[in-house]
């Protein structure tokens, strides 16, 4: 009888077996419970914020950007709707079809047409193309009305910058342009399309309160990131408005006085608080041009101009600043204590140091002369004497102190820093040692001494007011306290004496700028002119006979009125010729538009940024 | 005929068991378990109901009229004489491999792998029919094995031979899901049957070094569903995407769920697949663990009836067919489960009774039907001539 024990056998060991398998499935099902334990209690935080991550989506608004206006409240930089219409290609099955369609609506001209087609067989068919980026509203209306028979035919509104009297601006106002990486990463809303930053100027210096703040939507998307549901909403805010220091109106005039000139600057300055009132540099470009997409050929062929619209010459151009330079040179003599108003040298047309001959610019001399006449008649001799007797530290300081050799800071980007020579500075850069040579040229402000005209017109600015004046673009707002300008630790009458020989330049028979002179009764302009060698090499005739290239730059600084200060302006004419011929006389037309219309004595535009206002223009941007 | 010759023929067809009419047949199938099942469909109702975003449409309707119609299986195959069974399971089996042989040939290619065979114009998964032939198959050839020969290793290759086939045709399709499934319900078969423990120590040992060249022969997408399953997070947006996001769901349900029609990762289509193979995670996100525990333990009810009706059953073919059916169940959930939660890789395996998907749906009701056969034929015994060798 085997096999009925085996067939026990069997049965017994199915139901041990069964069992087994049974506690093993059990045990298994144990597993699966651990394991969602494990998922659904213990780490239950940490995958309600994955979950929450997934399912809120933060979108930003971008703000609309600050706006900007002249010191009178004329709007020099807006922002205005560019109502859009582009072709997805993707969502066209037959773009040609599209676009005839469209055709019907607004005029598309062929050109245009091929563009798109062009375009559209290139890159992808996801990438949208721009039909048209300046549809009236009427246009735009009716595109949106008819978007259901167009396919792949879509609209957006984007806001454009509009800088308006743009070239006679452009310098100052600067542009706007896409945010590069660097800002990308400290501000994620310059990574909305559209999203304009500044680039240059005023735009690119006073980016922090034009720029705005962003606002935030945020929106319950799904897997596909399409918006189900709106959770919460940040209004964005509009950046804050900017009052510029500039008056347009005599901007203007600048800017139109210096055309026909091929490169030249021209600053004016409030003589009391540094306020700036022109800063013309000729020749300029038009920003509108360049924020509404120059093609890069037409970037490098711009920059690449021979006389540098980009470049404003005002804060970037660096030039010898000539016998302009004089007052420093006077005053730091006066200062040493080793020049006094008395001190006389005598002028025999030039002057021997070491091997070298130095001339004076007036071949027969001026004899015996003594400071005021120094300046009055400009003689080169009497400045290398003091020069060569104080050294060239005493006068790179005095530079420094009249504010040249250096930046300021008031929000204007992109100033060069000019040169005072010292000689730690030549071997800093040159790696060779100082001579004496050179001290006596930098008297008369050549040499390695090199200004720009913004900082002329500072150091002119504080030798007639008297005090440490510093440049400022932007009018401060309600209630900004504004310091006012420390006094100059120069003794006054030193000053003085400086201020009469700068007024002799201009109002006394033998002064070298009797041009200079304002066609307005009782005013009086005390300036000094300056004609600096370009080519040293060259020191010819100067003249109208010289290629331009050779030919000298002219400058002239002034203020006015000369017994009671308020205009400081400084003038370059690059390759102009003579200072007292070329300078002296845009000087003057500038002062006397700036007397007749007195910019100063005007109440200014206050901006209006006290209320707590929110953008006119919201609009999401960037979805998906 | 006297009163004693009727009730020889009542017993003609069986030793043991009274021949019972429909009605008494039908009061004697097992109810709880039909009453269990059917609250896993209707589980599964109510998910694809929350699937759908709270619409009846396109699943949830559709997965009770397919319920209903698997019942119907259900109680046909049931109330079917089991001797019926035991005598088609060979024939059932052949069919089913031969039309396994024929997909290489005559498949519908679809995603990249071959698994349906389109005849005369209805689509079926031989694989799926082959989960209830191998079963039955297997149980038919215990029954005819006398006990003493079970460990016997010439008697074992039959078996053998009857697993490795199937699951051979379905790794070449490619359908690792479905092999490890053949493989895991025909050796836990062999087992139940009274194997020697020798084989299973070998054949795990055998598995385990065959791993590195089995890797080999793996496709690319396998192999990267595996490695993506080692390490989920190195690729959230590729390959891991969707284990990451199931892990989310789950995770972010916490104790009491999301609530009903709420689950963000769901309703925000996070979830991939989630009216079939991701099921359980829109369930476990809405209901919480509370409610996950709570489908895991009406799956291990099921599962331990199973048992409690293999037990009962007097013939080897019956108590394995159950049994059989039951580790087929086990490893669907387990597996499905498990996968889901990151703890074994992707593979493309349904949540029984509650995904949606017809013909899963149908494989199961029919691997139910013959449980409930086997329990209300728990008394029957077979003739030698009713199990003979075909």
């Amino acid at each position: 009888m085997a096999a009925p024990d085996h067939r026990i056998i069997r049965n017994r060991r199915f139901t041990r077996r069964v069992l087994m398998l049974g506690a093993g499935q059990l045990g298994l099902f144990g597993v699966l419970g651990w394991r969602l334990r494990q998922l659904q209690v213990l780490e239950a935080p940490k995958y309600a914020l994955l979950a929450e991550e997934n399912r809120i989506n933060i979108q930003l608004m971008a703000p609309s950007r600050g706006l900007i206006f002249d010191r009178f409240g004329k709007p020099v930089a807006s922002n205005a709707d560019a109502m859009r219409v582009f072709i997805v290609p993707d969502l066209s099955n037959d773009i040609e079809y599209s676009l005839r369609q469209l055709n019907g609506v607004i005029p598309i001209p062929d050109r245009v047409a091929e563009r798109v087609l062009r375009l559209a067989r290139r890159q992808s068919s996801y990438i949208p193309i721009v039909v048209a980026d300046d549809l009236s509203w009427q246009q735009f209306a009716q595109v949106n009305v008819l978007a259901p028979s167009l396919p792949g035919v879509q609209t957006d509104i984007l806001s454009v910058r509009q800088y308006h009297d743009g070239k006679d601006m452009a310098h100052i106002v600067g542009y706007v342009g896409a945010a590069d990486t660097a800002e990308v990463n400290e501000d994620p809303v310059t990574r909305l399309p559209g999203f304009r930053v500044g680039k240059s100027g005023v735009e690119l210096g006073f980016e922090r309160k034009l720029r705005g703040k962003a606002g935030i939507i945020k929106l319950e998307v799904d897997a596909r990131g399409r918006a189900i549901r709106k959770l919460d909403t940040l209004q964005s805010q509009q950046g804050r408005e900017l009052v510029l220091t500039i008056d347009q109106e005599i901007q203007n005039k600048a800017m139109v006085r210096l055309e026909g000139l091929r490169r030249a600057a021209v600053v004016a300055l409030d003589a009391r608080n540094g306020e700036v009132l022109v800063m013309a540099s000729t020749p300029s470009f038009d920003p509108n041009a360049i924020i509404s997409g120059l093609k890069g050929g037409q970037w490098a062929s711009m920059a690449e101009l021979e006389d540098d619209p980009l470049t404003n010459k005002a804060i970037r151009g660096q030039y010898p600043p000539g016998s302009t330079f004089k007052m420093v040179t006077a005053l730091a003599g006066l200062e040493s204590g080793l020049i006094t108003p008395k001190t006389k040298f005598q002028c025999y047309g030039g002057f021997s140091y070491s091997n070298a001959y130095f001339g004076c610019w007036k071949k027969r001399g001026h004899r015996s002369v003594q400071m005021r006449k120094a300046l009055k008649e400009s003689c080169d001799v009497y400045f290398y004497n003091v020069a060569l007797r104080i050294g060239i530290t005493k006068l790179s300081a005095m530079g420094r102190k009249l504010g040249l050799g250096q930046t300021y800071e008031f929000g204007m980007p992109q100033q060069k820093p000019g040169v005072m020579p010292t000689p730690g500075w030549k071997r800093a850069t040159l790696g060779e040692k100082w001579y004496g040579g050179e001290t006596v040229i930098a008297g008369i402000g050549q040499g390695y001494v090199l200004t720009t005209p913004l900082q002329l017109a500072v150091m002119t600015a504080r030798i007639a007011s008297g005090r440490e004046i510093i440049p400022r673009i932007v009018r401060p707002e309600p209630g900004e306290q504004i310091e006012s300008p420390r006094k100059l630790d120069i003794r006054p009458e030193y000053l003085e004496l400086v201020r009469e020989g700068m007024w002799a330049v201009v109002n006394e028979g033998g002064g070298t700028a009797g041009r200079a002179r304002i066609p307005i009764a009782g005013v009086e302009m005390a300036g000094k002119t300056g004609t600096s060698q370009v080519n040293t090499a060259s020191s010819g005739p100067h003249g109208p006979l010289l290629i331009w290239e050779q030919r000298d730059h002219a400058l002239f600084v002034g203020y006015a009125p000369a017994d009671n200060p308020r205009y400081a302006v400084a003038a370059i004419v690059e390759h102009g010729g003579s200072g007292s011929r070329a300078a002296a006389p845009v000087v003057r037309d500038i002062m006397t538009a700036l007397m007749e219309r007195d910019p100063v004595s005007r109440p200014a535009y206050v901006a209006r940024n006290d209320a707590p206002r929110t953008a006119r223009h919201e609009r999401r941007r960037g979805e998906g | 005929m006297s009163a004693a010759g009727v009730r020889a023929d009542m017993f003609a067809g069986s030793l043991d068991t009274p021949q019972l009419n429909f009605s008494e047949k039908l009061l004697a199938l097992n109810w709880i378990f039909i009453a269990l099942i059917t609250a896993l469909a209707g589980v599964g109702a109510a998910a694809l109901y929350s699937v759908a975003g709270g619409s009846l449409t396109p699943w949830a309707e559709a997965h009770v009229i397919r319920y209903c119609l698997g019942l119907g299986l259900l109680f046909a195959v049931a109330l079917t004489d089991i001797k019926v069974w035991v005598r088609l399971a060979y024939p059932v089996y052949l069919l089913a491999l031969l039309l396994l042989v024929m997909v290489p040939f005559l498949g519908i290619e679809s995603s990249g792998a071959q698994r349906w065979l389109s005849l005369g114009g209805v689509n079926l998964q031989p694989a799926e029919l082959m989960k209830v032939a191998l079963v039955l198959a297997l149980a038919r050839y215990y029954e005819w094995l006398p006990p003493r020969h079970i460990s016997n290793p010439l008697a074992l290759m039959v078996p053998a031979v009857m697993i490795g086939v199937p699951v051979a045709l379905v790794v070449l399709q490619p359908d690792l899901g479905t092999a490890v499934l053949f493989a895991a319900v025909g050796g836990g078969m062999l087992f139940l049957a009274g194997a020697s423990w020798i084989y299973f120590v070998f054949g795990i040992t055998g598995v385990l070094g065959a791993l590195p060249f089995l890797w080999n022969s793996l496709y690319d997408y396998q192999k990267v569903r595996v490695m993506t399953f080692l390490d989920p997070d190195k690729d959230p947006l590729g390959a891991g995407y969707h284990i990451l996001q199931s892990k989310i769901a789950l995770g972010s349900g916490g104790v009491m769920g999301k609530g009903y029609l709420k689950g963000t990762q769901s309703q925000l289509d996070f979830l991939p697949e989630k009216h079939t193979d991701f099921i359980f995670t829109m369930f476990a996100e809405e209901m919480g663990f509370v409610g996950s525990l709570g489908l895991l333990a009406l799956y291990l009810l099921v599962l331990m009836s199973i048992v409690y009706m293999a037990l009962r059953c007097r013939t080897q073919f019956a108590r394995l067919v159950a049994a059989g059916v039951g580790i087929t169940m086990f490893v669907y959930v387990f597996i499905n489960v498990a996968m889901v939660m990151g703890l074994v890789p992707v593979v493309g395996v349904p949540l029984p009774l509650v995904s949606y998907g017809g013909t899963s749906m149908i494989t199961l009701m029919f691997g139910f039907g013959l449980v409930l056969n086997a329990h209300l034929h728990r008394r029957t015994r077979f003739r030698p001539h009713e199990v003979g060798v075909i």
